[in-house]
């Protein structure tokens, strides 16, 4: 089966998408997994932590939450760091996604599908600006 | 309450079956976090990340496969975001109680269309209106269970659309993914073969919940101890779930569907009534 002949007919928009999610996805679960590792090391338990603060994570916005992120760096806890970097890195998989494919209908000068997309990413990154 | 392992091993299966009925993992996953002590807020912004986490793990695959279908996702998408972050908003200044009954009032909205035959008919395409035809909302995919090229066409490019702006705001107020009610409305309105539906449904509700999680991030909801777990689980249940979708047959995964939705809404009735 040709897969080229399938889909939606923009073969190299999905390819790009494709590979975009599993490189996102997979350096997620990593740092995340390498997260929870550090922490346990240095709690001595997995429990889960519903009371301590120090493991919410809270910003004015997505984009100032990651300028404090690497702003701050992992001070004392590189766990509680790793962890935050690996959602951050989840969240941004789609956003990046949506930036791929707002390029991609501008390369092909699809002017129908440059609004839309252009309209998809101007509501994410004001829902993200936002506070 | 569970420690972080546990609560990975069972995301794997939230995901997986998330990933399969569309349902994106989070309208499994708050009802148990809830079970198991969590407040109900920090519970549906954890939902909200493992749904990117199943959205992005299993579309890496059905993009890939050419099963979901891009451009009517990305037309989707536009409508869906948009009520999203109305619905996220309101979900800050709610009281947590009413949010059960919501959550069990929307889970209803999966019985519309049960009634409908669960074959979708491959040999007619649905004769599209103007602005189907004018987006080039088409396509076509390789059914492995039926080993034949399905040809479709969408229809009804505006209802659909005003239809999503209504399950992206139901997804930002309960932080699911309103899959259920994607899926509905690309089967019953948009006319999409059940396996298109329930991919681009997947796909889609990733950003639905993109467009929402600035705000529990301002809120100081998410968890790490819960959130890490969950996105670690989810994903790789809703890879595996990538890779079965396509054998199981569309009858299955409507049974499978109806199976999780119903004992969901018992489930958020009962925590509703008794929180009251």
């Amino acid at each position: 089966m040709n897969l080229k002949e399938l889909g939606s007919g923009e073969t190299k928009l999905e390819t790009t998408i494709s590979y975009l999610l599993i490189v996102g996805v997979i350096l997620s679960l990593a740092l995340e997994t390498a997260g929870i590792a550090i922490f346990y090391r240095s709690h001595g338990n997995l429990d889960i932590l519903l009371q301590d603060k120090s493991v919410f994570i809270q910003g004015r916005n997505f984009f100032s939450f990651l300028y404090q992120l690497f702003a701050r760096g992992p001070m004392q806890n590189t766990g509680v760091f790793l962890m935050t970097l690996g959602v951050a890195t989840l969240i941004l998989t789609p956003f990046v996604r949506v930036i791929a494919s707002a390029l991609y209908f501008a390369w092909k000068r699809d002017n129908k599908y440059v609004l839309i997309t252009a309209f998809v990413l101007i509501a994410l990154t004001v829902s993200l600006a936002l506070h | 309450m569970l420690d972080i392992v546990s609560l990975s091993l069972i995301s794997v299966l939230i995901g997986f079956l998330g990933s399969l009925t569309g349902l994106g993992g989070a309208s499994i996953l708050i009802p148990i976090l809830v079970i198991l002590g969590v407040p109900v807020k920090e519970a549906i912004a954890a939902g909200m990340v493992s749904i990117i986490a199943t959205s992005s793990g299993s579309a890496a695959s059905f993009v890939r496969d050419r099963i979901t279908n891009v451009k009517i996702a990305m037309y989707l998408e536009m409508f869906t975001i948009t009520g999203a972050i109305a619905g996220a908003t309101i979900t800050a200044v709610i009281a947590p109680h009413y949010l059960y009954f919501l959550f069990a009032a929307f889970l209803l909205t999966s019985f519309i269309g049960l009634r409908r035959p669960a074959a979708f008919s491959a040999t007619e395409p649905a004769i599209q209106d103007s602005v189907s035809r004018w987006l080039n909302l088409r396509g076509s995919y390789f059914d492995e269970a039926k080993r034949q090229v399905i040809a479709y066409r969408a229809t009804n490019a505006i209802w659909g659309g005003l239809s999503m702006v209504v399950a992206g705001l139901a997804a930002g107020m309960l932080g699911i993914g309103a899959g259920a009610f994607k899926v509905t409305i690309q089967e019953n309105i948009l006319k999409l073969p059940p396996k298109v539906s329930s991919t681009t449904s997947n796909f889609i509700i990733g950003m639905t919940a993109l467009a929402a999680t600035s705000v529990y991030l301002l809120s100081g909801l998410l968890n790490l101890t819960l959130v890490a777990p969950i996105a670690i689980g989810t994903t790789i249940g809703a890879i595996i779930g990538g890779r079965v979708l396509n054998r199981l047959s569309d009858i299955s995964l409507r049974f499978l569907f109806f199976a999780i939705v119903i004992y969901l809404i018992v489930q958020m009735l009962y925590k509703g009534v008794t929180s009251v």
